[in-house]
């Protein structure tokens, strides 16, 4: 029968892009880098001196999450209008709560940033922002924390964001917010130590390098186990949602997840770890693995994005 | 007591002709490459000699609990006293969120307005005269039925009484408000 309904090009299910995937690894490296910053200063015991890696982090979590706005502002149809975003907000919708969150978190990760790299401003031809940075200084503290705990809503909303939408069962999961907290964490991690490698000169032998690595291990076992109850969860509850199973095996979102998602993000940054030390503490290989993160998770948000879309319930 | 606006489509008597669709683009000004009604023919199904076609009807199910609403971030997405669910052109940024959550995608974005658009049963137009919507009026079959649900006297509540009916998709709790009256031949599947 030949179609006499006319044009189908509206219903094509998947609605959001690849944009919107970028949008989503910028938030998640962000967070996840502004997490592991704050983390680490609280957990050490030299509370005076700005290590490379909180320099990093104080830097790419506003620089990222900037980029992930910009994104998402020219993926809006009418990008000029983005300010009604900003003073209509529906509490219902995760999207407005999530407007609510980025709104309070992007200035106070730029605070933040001028807080600590107030030292390193005059190097960049940006000293003019010293006397904002002193004025910041004694409210240090209280924008750390607010920092934090934005940082993990951040890093989670992006999860709920489009696990919110039942229509898509690989989506309308329970595991999606914590799935993408933890690989905020694990691109936030290798984020850092590439900023703080190059920009920082930080030593690759560095207690907090070493420190930094020594949390990369049970991160990629979080994100192996949390993509393991995704698809448990598809496979137990049947039906249309076990037919999302199929994005595993056939398509192009196939070849992301195991070579990009799997291969990529996961194998070697392991394999790496079975090096012997001193492969292991070379500068290149440092590195070689964490941009081998970056892609596997730049890669997840891609097949969760265009995967969990092109099944419908 | 508020109206509850419903359709009924029959689909023994629909024959798939499209002329609900073109009454449609006409009564709203549906621009070129996007629909708001479309009636897809499906089949055929069965075994020669008994084949017979499903005529699916794609438009806006006026969810009770619209999927659609409770994700748009501005509100510009809302239901409006009588059920409609309905779109303030004004208020919406494009964010597409709702084009994505409508599980029966039935949401797209105008290329003229950048808004999120559907069908709102002529809300603004045909109804507001106090007329069918133009779908209605133009079936040539008799085919579809609107009304007041709430009404006990309508031709709606009589029909959603006395026929066997189904809706789209009522797992995943959305309570839509277009009713199908399945073919006889067929069996009931959503």
């Amino acid at each position: 029968m030949n179609n006499t309904w006319g044009d189908m090009a509206q219903y094509d299910p998947v609605t959001w892009n690849w944009v919107i995937a970028v949008y989503l690894f910028m938030a998640g490296l962000s967070a996840g880098s502004v997490l592991i910053g704050i983390g680490m200063r609280w957990y050490s015991r030299d509370k005076q001196t700005e290590s490379p890696i909180l320099k990093a982090a104080a830097l790419i979590g506003p620089v990222a999450i900037s980029l992930g706005l910009a994104c998402l502002v020219f993926d809006l149809t009418k990008p000029f209008h983005f300010w009604l975003i900003l003073v209509n907000y529906n509490f219902q919708s995760v999207m407005a709560i999530g407007v609510a969150a980025l709104l309070a978190y992007s200035p106070l990760g730029i605070a933040y940033a001028l807080i600590v790299l107030k030292d390193d401003l005059p190097k960049w031809k940006l000293g003019f922002l010293s006397g904002i940075a002193d004025l910041l200084m004694p409210f240090r503290k209280i924008i750390e924390v607010l920092l934090f705990i934005l940082a993990i809503g951040v890093g989670a909303y992006t999860g709920f964001l489009i696990s919110a939408m039942n229509a898509y069962p690989m989506l309308n999961t329970a595991v999606l917010p914590a799935l993408f907290l933890v690989s905020g964490l694990s691109a936030g991690a290798a984020a850092n130590l590439v900023v703080a490698l190059l920009m920082f000169n930080t030593d690759t032998h560095s207690p907090e390098v070493a420190k930094m690595h020594r949390i990369e291990l049970p991160v990629i076992i979080a994100e192996m186990m949390f993509l393991v109850m995704l698809f448990s969860a598809l496979y137990f509850t049947g039906g249309s949602a076990a037919t999302a199973l199929a994005s595993l095996n056939t398509g192009i979102w196939a070849s992301v997840f195991w070579i990009g998602v799997v291969g990529i993000g996961f194998a070697i940054p392991l394999l790496a770890m079975l090096l012997p030390s001193s492969a292991r503490h070379s500068k290149a290989l440092m590195l070689t693995v964490a941009c081998c993160s970056l892609t596997g998770v730049l890669a997840l948000r891609h097949f969760i994005v265009y995967a969990g879309q092109s099944y419908i319930s | 007591m508020n109206k509850r606006y419903v359709m009924v489509h029959d689909e023994n008597k629909c024959i798939g002709c499209q002329a609900c669709n073109i009454a449609c683009r006409s009564e709203n000004n549906v621009p070129e490459g996007v629909t708001r009604l479309q009636v897809r023919v499906e089949g055929p199904f069965g075994e020669a000699p008994h084949l017979h076609f499903k005529y699916n009807r794609v438009s806006c199910q006026q969810c009770e609990n619209a999927p659609c609403v409770s994700v748009c971030p501005t509100g510009a997405a809302y239901i409006d006293e009588n059920g409609l669910v309905s779109i303030h052109n004004d208020k919406c940024v494009g964010c597409q969120y709702c084009v994505a959550a409508c599980p029966y995608k039935v949401r797209f974005i105008n290329p003229i307005t950048k808004a999120a658009d559907k069908c709102n049963f002529c809300k603004d137009t045909r109804l507001a005269r106090g007329e069918q919507p133009a779908c209605v009026t133009a079936c040539p079959t008799d085919a579809l039925y609107f009304g007041d649900a709430n009404d006990s006297q309508s031709e709606v509540a009589l029909l959603l009484n006395t026929k066997i009916t189904y809706q789209e998709k009522t797992h995943l709790g959305t309570k839509p408000r277009v009713y199908r009256i399945p073919t006889k031949r067929g069996g009931i599947e959503s």
